[in-house]
């Protein structure tokens, strides 16, 4: 028998049939190589990323204060960390706490470090992928290990998430701010829904959402639900971010024509200062007043340099030296 | 079969060459031959590598597409070159997927090769002997061999895809047929010879 068939037979067994998920390959290919003319150009510039935190932490705070009469929002004095360079380690956790899935709190959802520059003329909001996979130093009773970032907060809860961003991007970490899902559905709530619009309908069995494409009007927990979609797209949390930034967008656009009202505005910070967790340092109040002082600067949005990673492209790595250059910028 | 040649929908190159200008057109070379790399990467090294090398083989290819010979209208070669060359890089997974590949048939199959050969050998009961032939075989002859067995290329396009004359191609594929039937039990010299 010829050799050569045979071999050609055996083949064939072996042989797997592309998978769907080959399209995220295609992905990558469109991401990185056809932006920049015959350059590997990855991830970086997809500025603009923010996750839901932001809108509470930075944004919309800042827009309650900034602009509109804060006669109604009551303010104290600063606290003590509130003054020179500052950076705000801000978590989303979902709304699984206390499960026993979730020996510690919850899982991460979203991270983001924000920069606040000691004249307050700059704010950087940078996105962490919580697909990222790091060196997470030893906390929470485990030993150092490589694992995705998120998995931090579950292990240790916030220390060792403060410690494990301290330890990757050798940024001291002065504030958290913690917001749970449930949190931010109530806060959409209380600005009357938010206007998104869908390139396209979703119907995600895992996140109990059905949405025909188009603009919609979403709850509080479809909005949630549509910024925590991870079966669609090329399901990376990169596409989820954007999502996220969309949502967040929608509310700040929606705040500016709800929250014109003393009263309303009143209403909806108190719903704020439930949904946010933050260290015993920064209250809600310092947190209004450094919104506050930021009213006035320039709020850049950015995520850390990444690529797929090496040995498993559903994960993230961060692309060096790019990542190391930008945590520069927060020292 | 694995491959698709590029018959009557507008050469590779054409496709290339309009990428120079308009970097997007690329993706269309993605979608005429990923599927065919992937099924050919899936054999050499399984599902899950595959996905990846399949997506570097692309990313390569972008940043050198503008050093692609634009007179070859058949994309395939260049692509199944940089697939070879990624595909080396995972040479212990591939070893240690083919000498799993041996194990798995040795566990249920006693017969001696040369029973095999006599009667009549499938390509299921040659398995084992084709994968300790796989494994066992130099790098450089082993890409040769697959590209033609499994990948469909001719002689001329394998010596393309590698960089090489065609009569090293030859003669390394010569090598690994005769590896491969001595695995199988065949001895025959006169048979080593094309």
């Amino acid at each position: 028998m010829d050799d050569l068939k045979l071999l050609r037979d055996f083949g064939r067994q072996l042989e797997h049939e592309p998978p769907p998920t080959l399209v995220r390959q295609r992905d990558r290919l469109l991401r990185s190589g056809t932006r920049g003319p015959g350059r590997r150009r990855l991830g970086w510039m997809t500025a603009g990323l923010v996750a839901a935190a932001t809108a509470l932490a930075v944004a919309v705070p800042a827009l309650l204060v900034g602009g509109h009469n804060t006669a109604g929002v009551a303010t104290g004095p600063l606290g003590a960390k509130a003054t020179g360079a500052l950076n705000v380690l801000l978590v989303g956790t979902d709304s699984q706490a206390g499960t026993e899935r979730f020996r510690n709190g919850a899982r991460t959802d979203a991270m983001m470090l924000v920069h606040l520059t000691a004249d307050r003329e700059k704010v950087t909001v940078l996105s962490i992928p919580r697909d990222s996979l790091v060196k997470i130093p030893s906390c929470g009773g485990k030993p150092a290990r490589e694992g995705m970032i998120n998995s931090a907060y579950d292990t240790g809860g916030m220390a060792c998430a403060v410690k494990t961003v301290e330890s990757l991007t050798e940024v001291r970490v002065d504030h958290t701010v913690e917001v749970d899902f449930s949190g931010f559905a109530a806060l959409v709530d209380a600005l009357g829904g938010v206007e998104v619009k869908l390139p396209q309908a979703v119907d995600d069995r895992a996140a109990k959402l059905r949405l025909p494409a188009g603009r919609q009007e979403l709850d509080g927990e479809q909005a949630v639900g549509y910024m925590r979609l991870r079966h669609v797209g090329d399901g990376s949390d990169i596409a989820r971010i954007k999502r996220q930034h969309a949502v967040v967008m929608a509310m700040l656009k929606k705040a500016k024509s709800e929250l014109a009202d003393p009263d309303r505005l009143r209403e909806f910070v108190t719903a704020a200062s439930r949904a946010v967790r933050t260290d015993a340092g920064l209250n809600v109040d310092t947190l209004i007043e450094l919104a506050g002082a930021v009213r006035g600067s320039k709020v850049s949005l950015v995520t850390v340099p990444w690529r797929p990673h090496p040995e498993d492209p559903r994960r993230v790595a961060w692309q060096q030296p790019d990542a190391d250059r930008l945590f520069a910028r927060f020292r | 079969m694995i491959t698709q040649p590029a018959v009557a929908r507008g050469a590779d190159a054409e496709l290339i060459n309009a990428s120079l200008t308009e970097p997007e057109a690329f993706a269309n070379l993605f979608d005429r031959y990923s599927a065919m790399l992937y099924r050919y990467a899936s054999r050499r090294l399984g599902p899950e590598p595959a996905e990846d090398v399949v997506g570097e083989t692309f990313l390569v290819a972008f940043s050198r597409r503008t050093s692609y010979d634009l007179s070859c209208p058949d994309a395939r070669p260049w692509l199944f070159g940089i697939l070879t060359k990624l595909i080396s890089r995972h040479r212990r997974t591939e070893a240690a997927r083919y000498r799993a590949l041996m194990r798995v048939a040795a566990d249920r199959d006693v017969e001696s090769p040369a029973d095999r050969v006599a009667a009549g050998v499938s390509a299921q009961a040659a398995g084992p002997g084709l994968a300790s032939a796989l494994a066992a075989l130099p790098a450089k002859d082993r890409d040769v061999l697959l590209l033609i067995a499994w990948g469909d290329l001719t002689y001329e396009e394998a010596a393309r895809a590698l960089g090489i004359p065609i009569g090293t191609v030859r003669s390394r594929l010569n090598r690994g047929r005769r590896k491969v039937r001595a695995a199988l039990g065949d001895t025959n010299p006169l048979l080593g010879e094309e």
